[in-house]
């Protein structure tokens, strides 16, 4: 590959651009805000514009240097600077983000990786977005995991869920760290299963998670997380009709039982004998999702054991 | 008065800043700049030549036409070999033509001619000042190629000129945020005592180059990496990061302690080497014009330096610099120890790579971007005791909004001010290459399986080796 990136050239644009805005800016000028560097690898030109909105929307909580990489199969590579701002509310000093959007072969990204060395912002985290389902069929993207401290994906996305499981296995085996976004969006579900527990301790033998559709990673997730807590149950899946994804939890046992099910949109009733309470399960859209995984800067422990 | 007044340097360096200085009307009304070299040139040809090297080379500044013709008015050029005896009577006509007394000899030639060159302009009487006058001379690194060769060629400049006329030039001292290190160590209250043992777990220095030798093979494949950086540029720094504080801020002052802190690095044994210094050379290197194909000339070279005092004892100083690393960066991170007692969740606060906690880091910037940050740990928002790594930063440019001289502006006007203090010494010098000798020495009798690290990489994976034997490891400049 011809590398036509000269990653110092980039950098030189990037603090030009903060020159320029800092002009612009004459009254209170602006606040560069930066906690890590987010690689995203986006999926095509169409993603990459989904990216940046997420992006718009993710400096608010976790500021950084994004640098949106748009990887096809023999794109050329090329290379831009951006910045994000917003103005928090009553204030009067835009707050900005950098970033820098890149287009590569994504058979290629071995060289690619070369040229992020140097992109990426000195002691601080680095996070590795891969989008889209190509993770799981290409080995694409193993040249970019030495760069990040941990790689976030979507398994839900992927057209196989075991297989996806599979992939982000023999990653962790061979010590990547990696989040995955289908698992992010149960910690609503997962709350409200503790939260049964909070109210009443009860001995449970039998745990019955019925959902729609076809099998994805989130409910194999929730079946492995449901097992690895209660280790001495049995838990099984039912299919059954209605919106794709999971729809009830039964947890039974000799004293009773309680039933977790969702009713409707992202409302979840627990029902346990007489009593009935409802809770609202977060937000799952990507923007939310991304968010909360962000938040976890170290290992999640939890599921880390799920991929053992 | 420039020998070498057609070389690399000049036009790169000391023709942009003479420059410059003219624009910030920082030279006295009367200079005069005469250019020496062998190259035939009339004085117009001369003034050409330098009109489309400072036009390129000029940095962050304007360039303006009708300054440069009032600048150019007082390029003189005499050509001539630096071996010829006329010559010397040649520059003394020029001089006393221009009516100029005081005089800055700027040796920006091949070094093998410093110690003769020297020793014309005390033959031929230029050195001696007439009553009341000056006469300086700054010489250009390398100055000698091994503590031997320096020893020797500083007691041929004595024979000549005084130590206080003898102008050293290490760029790296005159750049603004080496001469900030001084600023905040010194300048303020809160970090002084924490610099010490007790607090720093250890130190890196990086100074990365992204490009090769480009075009300087030849050059290059005579000092390599551990001469043309370590024994200088990062030594000074060093020196800089760690001394004592000096009593007063003037040169002898000042150059004392550096001189004393260069003394107390630990010279290592023959068989301390292999363990604490690290050679590599990139793949491509023995492809360059001007290079043995069977090179032995390290482009990278990593060293773990001790300071036997009772500041520093036993806190390692990991400095390391090669050519087609990832970017161009030269920084100095100080880390310090992580807290003694660990309450929060690791699982929250560590670097899975590693293990470790994050520890705290001060970053001394000093290119591209000058400027100085800290790395601490932080609540993040929200519930829960989430700690995540945060940096707080100072830029120097963005800070003050005024452009910083470059260090040849600042060394060139020290030097005609008769300001020494960012100048390199003769004991600096020597206790510099006093402690790389060794090293030198245990390289140059070794066959290295070179090249062992690929461009645009943090050199051979022995470095990082270096760093995991005492559990620590590079930062990601």
């Amino acid at each position: 590959m011809t590398a036509t990136v000269n990653p110092e050239k980039v950098l030189k644009d990037l603090r030009e651009l903060w020159e320029q805005l800092a002009k612009e800016q004459t009254d209170a000028g602006v606040l560069r805000a930066c906690a890590m560097t987010l690689i995203v690898i986006a999926e095509d030109e169409t993603d990459a514009e989904h990216v940046r909105q997420t992006l718009g929307v993710l400096m608010h909580d976790h500021p950084s240097r994004a640098i949106v990489l748009k990887a096809a199969e023999g794109a050329e590579l090329g290379a831009r600077v951006f910045a994000e701002c917003w103005m928090p509310f009553g204030r009067h000093q835009q707050i900005c983000s950098e970033g820098i959007e890149m287009t590569a072969d994504a058979a290629n990204l071995g060289d690619v990786a070369r040229l992020l060395l140097p992109l990426i912002v000195p002691d601080l985290p680095v996070v590795l977005w891969c989008r889209g389902p190509r993770f799981f069929s290409t080995r694409y993207f193993d040249p970019l995991f030495p760069l990040a401290r941990k790689t976030i994906v979507d398994s839900e996305t992927a057209p196989n869920a075991r297989g996806a499981i599979a992939v982000l296995r023999e990653l962790r085996s061979r010590g990547e760290r990696v989040a995955d976004l289908a698992w992010t969006r149960l910690t609503g579900w997962r709350q409200a299963i503790a939260n049964v527990f909070d109210d009443a301790p009860m001995k449970i033998s039998d745990v019955k998670i019925a959902y729609a559709g076809a099998l994805s990673t989130r409910i194999l997730y929730f079946r492995q997380w449901m097992e690895l807590c209660l280790p001495a149950v049995r838990v099984a899946l039912e299919n059954i009709g209605g919106d794709a994804g999971i729809r009830a939890v039964t947890l039974s046992g000799k004293e009773g039982g309680v039933t977790v099910s969702k009713v409707e949109g992202s409302l979840l009733e627990v029902r346990s004998g007489q009593k009935t309470s409802r809770t609202l399960l977060p937000p799952a859209d990507a923007d939310s999702v991304m968010r909360a995984e962000l938040s976890i800067t170290g290992a999640d422990a939890v599921f880390e054991a799920l991929l053992k | 008065m420039i020998f070498g007044a057609h070389g690399d340097l000049s036009k790169r360096k000391l023709m942009p800043s003479l420059y410059r200085l003219a624009y910030e009307r920082r030279l006295p009304s009367s200079f005069a700049i005469v250019g020496n070299s062998r190259t035939k040139l009339s004085d117009d040809a001369f003034r050409q030549t330098m009109h489309d090297a400072v036009k390129q080379f000029l940095e962050d500044s304007p360039f303006d036409e009708d300054l440069w013709n009032s600048f150019a008015r007082n390029l003189y050029y005499v050509a001539g070999d630096l071996k010829d005896r006329e010559l010397y009577s040649a520059i003394a006509a020029k001089l006393e033509e221009l009516g100029q007394s005081n005089v800055l000899f700027y040796l920006s030639t091949q070094p093998s001619f410093y110690g003769p060159l020297v020793d014309c302009l005390g033959t031929s009487g230029l050195a001696r000042p007439p009553a009341g006058a000056w006469r300086r001379i700054i010489i250009e690194k390398p100055f000698g190629h091994d503590l031997h060769s320096a020893v020797a060629l500083n007691e041929e400049i004595h024979q000549v000129v005084p130590e206080n006329a003898v102008y050293r030039i290490d760029h790296y001292l005159g750049k603004e945020t080496v001469q900030n290190i001084l600023a905040f160590r010194f300048g303020n209250g809160i970090f002084e005592p924490v610099w010490n043992r007790r607090y720093v777990n250890h130190i890196q220095i990086t100074a990365a180059e992204s490009i090769g030798v480009e075009g300087r093979g030849a050059y290059y494949q005579e000092a390599g990496a551990l001469r043309d950086m370590i024994q200088n540029h990062l030594l000074q720094v060093t020196s800089t990061i760690a001394m004592e504080p000096p009593a007063l801020f003037e040169p002898d002052a000042v150059r004392d302690e550096r001189a004393k802190l260069l003394r107390s690095i630990h010279v290592m044994h023959p068989d301390e080497v292999a363990a604490n210094a690290v050679a590599g050379q990139y793949r491509g290197f023995r492809q360059e014009p001007g290079v043995d194909p069977d090179s032995q000339t390290d482009t990278f070279a990593a060293v773990t330096f001790f300071i036997e005092n009772w500041r520093w004892a036993g806190v390692p100083f990991y400095i390391r610099t090669g050519k087609k690393l990832p970017k161009r960066t030269t920084d100095i991170a100080i880390q310090f120890n992580n807290a003694p007692h660990a309450m929060f969740n690791p699982n929250h606060n560590s670097n899975p790579s590693s293990g470790e906690a994050e520890p705290n880091l001060l970053i001394v910037r000093i290119q591209p971007e000058e400027g100085i940050s800290l790395r601490f740990l932080s609540k993040q928002p929200g519930s829960g005791m989430r700690l995540r790594p945060v940096s707080m930063d100072f830029n120097y440019g963005s800070s003050f909004g005024e452009r910083s001289p470059t260090a040849y502006e600042t060394l060139l006007v020290d030097a005609m001010k008769g300001d020494a203090t960012l100048y390199t010494r003769q004991d600096m010098v020597e206790a510099s290459w006093r402690v790389v000798q060794p090293i030198l020495d245990d390289w140059n009798g070794r066959k290295f399986e070179f090249p062992n690290y690929d461009a645009g990489t943090w050199g051979p994976a022995e470095s990082d080796k270096m760093l995991a034997r005492r559990g620590h490891h590079w930062r990601n400049s």
